[in-house]
C-alpha cells in the first residue's frame, strides 16, 4: 500500500469514527466535532509559470476530539484534506495536546497547537509562530494562516505580571510560498519563478540539535484597562531569506524583542506594537543572510454606526545599515526598501441579524506601490452551514511583495458543515 | 449650633436607615412612590442577585420565516459592587463554529466597558470596543445591552401607573440618537423583577418587547428563568432559557481574566 493509499485509508478510518455514533456513545466523556469544508479557488488571469488555473479544490474533513478531565483537557483536531490541485490525500495534525491547570500561579499546554499573541491585525510583529502564507492567498479560511507548532507552553500568574514561556524544541518554519500554485519573485534571476523552473533547491532547515530550537516569552499585565505586554524571541527567521553555502535559501538566526499596548479609547480600541529583529548580520554588508529590522504599527478600531465596523492600522518596516545592504548587494534593485510603509484597512458590515457578513481588509504600501485585496461575502445558512464567497486580488510591479502574487488573483467559493 | 447640627445628622440617619428597611422589605400593602428606588430596586433584582451567579443559557433565535438557530452557553457573573461595577464570562458550547468561543467582560458602571473575545481557532484574544452596546448578542434579538443592563442615568424615570401587582415606568433617554423614543418598563411590586418592557419608536409604536415568561425562586432569589424578546416590526423572536442556575459560589475575582479565555475555569460552570 502505497503512503497515499495509507493516507486515504486514514481518512475513511477517520470519517468512519466520526460518525460511529455507537463509538461515541462508548466514550461518552469524549466530546466529537468536527466539519466538512468544500473549497474552490480560481486564478482571474492565467499564470504563464503555472500549469493549473485552480488554486484551491479541495474537500477538507476535520475531526476534533476533546476530552474535558478535573484538572486536565486532551484536544485534537486534525485535518483530511483531498486535494484536487496536488491530487493527493494531506493530513495535518493542527492540534495534540494536553492542557493542564497544573496550579494557582501555573498553566501548561504540551503538545501540537495553534498559537496567537499580539496585537496587530493580520500584521504581526512579535507572534513569531508558524504561518501558512499559501493558505492565506489562495482562499482557505482565515484561521489557516496560523500553521501548528509541536511546542511547550507554560503560562505563570502573579499579582506583578503575567509570564508566557514558549519553548518549541525542532524550529517549525512559515509554510511559505515555494513556487507550488502561486509564483514568486527570484532576485537572482530578476522575475517571477515557479516551483523546478530554475534549480530552486529546497531549504535548508537548521539541524536537530538542542539550541537549535525556539524559545518565545511574553510578560503581560493589564493596567486600568490596558493591556500592557513585553515580548522576547529567539530561533530562526521564519521564512528562509538567507542563503548557505551551497546556495540553497536557508533560515538564519534570529533574535527579537518587542513591547505592546492596547486599551479602550474613544468608544474604540487602540492598539500600538513595536518589534526589533535583530538578525544574525551586525553590520548589515552580508547580502547572504537578511539586515536587522525595525518594525511598528498602530491602530485603531471601531464601530461607526450600528453593524459597521472599521479597523485602521499603520505598519512600517524599517531595514537596518539599508546602505550597506545595497553596497553589498548582487542585485541592489531588488533590495526591500529601507521602510516599506503598509496601511490596511478593515471594513465588516453585519446584515440579517448577523447571518450575513459583508467585509473587506485591504493592505496598502503607497512607498512599494503593492497591495492585497480581500473581499469577502459569507452567509451562515443554519447553525451548521455556511458559505462564503470572496477573493483575493494582489495589485503591484512583479518585485513587490503583493505585486509578484499578481497573477495569482483568485476568487473562491466555500461551503462548510460544522457539527 | 452643634446640637442642631447632630439632632439633623441623626435625622437623616433615621431616614436613610429607613429608606434601607424599605428597600429590602416594603410594608405590605404600601406602595413605593420614588421613582429611582423602584428602578434601583428592579436593577438589583434583575442583574445583582447574590453576590455571584452562574447558569447555563439556551438561545433560540426564531425568524420570522420560523428558522430558528441555537446558541448554547454558560454564564458567569461576579458584582464588584452592589448596582456598581461586574463581570462577566461566557463560554460558548454551542453551535459548533462558536463552541469555546469565550467572552469576558467587565463593565463598568461609569466607563466604557472592557471586553474580550477568544478565538479557540486561531488563538486569538480581541479586544472588542465597548462601541453600540445596542449591537445584537450572537445574532440573537437581544442586545448587549439587556444581557448585562443599561446604566440607569442613561434614563430619565417617570412612574405612570401603579396596578394591583406591578409599577409602570417610562424611561426616556437622556440620549436624543437612541433607536427607541422611550421604554415602558412593569415592576413586579413583590419581587421587583422587570416582568415586561416594551420599546417605543417617534410615532408612539411598540416595536420590541422583552417578556419574563417563567420566574422561579432560586437559592432564594426571584430569578427569571425564561425569558422572551420579540422583534415587533419583523416578526422574529429570541426566548432564552436559563437551567442549573446557582447563586453565591464564591467565585474568585481571578476567574474573569485573561487566563480564563484560554482555560475555562470548569469547576465554576453550571452543568458541566
Amino acid at each position: 500500500m502505497s503512503a497515499r493509499g495509507a493516507m486515504r485509508g486514514l481518512a475513511l478510518v477517520a470519517s468512519w469514527a466520526a460518525f460511529a455514533t455507537p463509538l461515541q456513545a462508548q466514550f461518552s466523556d469524549v466530546e466529537l466535532h468536527g466539519f466538512v469544508d468544500f473549497g474552490a479557488a480560481a486564478r482571474v488571469v492565467s499564470d504563464p509559470l503555472q500549469p493549473d488555473d485552480l488554486l484551491l479544490s479541495e474537500v477538507r474533513f476535520q475531526l476534533d476530539l476533546a476530552h474535558y478531565g478535573e484538572r486536565a483537557e486532551f484536544a485534537f483536531k486534525g485535518d483530511f484534506t483531498s486535494d484536487g490541485v496536488s491530487d493527493g490525500v494531506e493530513v495535518d495534525i493542527r492540534q495534540a495536546m494536553v492542557s493542564l491547570r497544573a496550579s494557582d500561579w501555573l498553566d501548561v499546554r504540551a503538545g501540537r497547537q495553534v498559537l496567537t499573541w499580539g496585537t496587530g491585525d493580520l500584521v504581526f510583529l512579535n507572534d513569531l509562530f508558524p504561518k501558512d502564507f499559501v493558505s492565506f492567498f489562495v482562499g482557505r479560511d482565515d484561521e489557516y494562516l496560523k500553521a501548528p507548532a509541536t511546542a511547550l507552553r507554560l503560562t505563570f500568574y502573579s499579582a506583578l505580571a503575567n509570564l508566557d514561556v514558549v519553548a518549541t524544541p525542532v524550529f517549525e518554519p512559515d509554510r511559505s510560498i515555494t513556487g507550488e500554485r502561486l509564483s514568486f519573485f527570484d532576485p537572482g534571476t530578476g522575475g517571477l519563478v515557479r516551483a523546478g523552473s530554475v534549480p530552486l533547491a529546497q531549504p535548508t532547515r537548521p539541524p536537530r540539535e538542542v539550541g537549535n530550537g525556539e524559545l518565545a516569552l511574553r510578560a503581560f499585565r493589564t493596567v486600568s484597562g490596558w493591556e500592557l505586554a513585553l515580548y522576547a524571541y529567539a530561533g530562526f527567521t521564519k521564512q528562509p531569506l538567507a542563503v548557505d553555502e551551497s546556495g540553497a535559501p536557508t533560515y538564519s538566526r534570529l533574535a527579537s524583542y518587542g513591547a505592546s499596548a492596547r486599551g479602550a479609547l474613544a468608544g474604540g480600541i487602540a492598539h500600538a506594537e513595536a518589534a526589533l529583529y535583530d538578525g544574525s548580520d551586525d553590520v548589515g554588508d552580508a547580502p547572504t543572510v537578511p539586515n536587522s529590522q525595525l518594525r511598528g504599527v498602530v491602530g485603531y478600531t471601531r464601530e461607526l454606526v450600528r453593524n459597521f465596523n472599521v479597523g485602521l492600522q499603520y505598519y512600517a518596516e524599517h531595514t537596518l545599515d539599508h546602505e550597506r545592504l545595497l553596497a553589498a548587494s548582487p542585485a541592489p534593485e531588488w533590495e526591500p526598501s529601507e521602510i516599506r510603509h503598509v496601511v490596511t484597512s478593515r471594513l465588516t458590515y453585519r446584515m440579517l441579524q448577523q447571518t450575513l457578513t459583508a467585509s473587506l481588509f485591504a493592505f496598502a504600501s503607497p512607498n512599494d506601490g503593492d497591495a492585497h485585496l480581500r473581499p469577502a461575502l459569507s452567509y451562515d445558512w443554519s447553525d451548521g452551514f455556511a458559505v462564503t464567497a470572496g477573493a483575493n486580488v494582489m495589485l503591484g510591479d512583479a518585485h513587490t511583495f503583493f505585486g509578484q502574487l499578481s497573477d495569482a488573483t483568485n476568487v473562491y467559493l466555500r461551503g462548510r458543515y460544522s457539527f | 449650633m452643634i446640637r442642631m447640627a447632630l439632632k439633623l445628622t441623626l435625622v437623616l440617619g433615621v431616614l436613610t436607615l429607613a429608606t434601607a428597611a424599605a428597600l429590602v422589605r416594603p410594608a405590605a400593602g404600601q406602595d413605593l412612590t420614588d421613582v429611582n428606588a423602584i428602578v434601583e430596586r428592579a436593577n438589583l433584582a434583575a442583574y445583582y442577585a447574590g453576590d455571584d451567579g452562574s447558569a447555563r443559557v439556551r438561545m433560540t433565535i426564531t425568524d420570522a420565516q420560523g428558522r430558528s438557530r441555537t446558541r448554547d452557553f454558560a454564564i458567569l457573573r461576579r458584582d464588584v459592587a452592589d448596582g456598581g461595577d461586574q463581570d462577566y464570562a461566557v463560554l460558548f458550547s454551542r453551535p459548533a463554529d462558536l463552541r469555546n468561543t469565550v467572552f469576558l467582560v467587565k463593565k463598568h458602571v461609569d466607563a466604557d466597558d472592557d471586553r474580550w473575545l477568544y478565538l479557540p481557532g486561531l488563538d486569538l484574544v480581541n479586544r472588542i470596543a465597548a462601541g453600540d452596546k445596542r449591537t445584537s448578542f450572537v445574532g440573537s434579538h437581544f442586545v448587549y445591552e439587556d444581557v448585562s443592563g443599561r446604566g440607569l442615568e442613561e434614563d430619565t424615570h417617570e412612574l405612570v401607573e401603579t396596578t394591583a401587582t406591578h409599577y409602570v415606568v417610562r424611561n426616556t433617554p437622556r440620549d436624543e440618537g437612541a433607536d427607541f423614543a422611550y421604554w415602558t418598563v412593569w415592576i413586579d411590586k413583590s419581587t421587583f423583577l422587570p416582568t415586561r418592557m416594551d420599546y417605543v419608536d417617534g410615532t408612539d409604536e411598540v416595536f420590541r418587547r422583552i417578556e419574563a415568561v417563567e420566574v422561579d425562586v432560586v437559592d432564594g432569589y426571584p430569578t427569571v428563568t425564561t425569558m422572551r424578546v420579540s422583534d415587533l416590526r419583523s416578526g422574529g423572536e429570541t426566548v432564552s432559557e436559563f437551567s442549573d442556575v446557582r447563586y453565591d459560589l464564591g467565585i474568585p475575582e481571578d476567574v474573569f481574566t485573561e487566563r480564563t479565555l484560554r482555560n475555562p475555569p470548569r469547576r465554576w460552570l453550571s452543568g458541566r
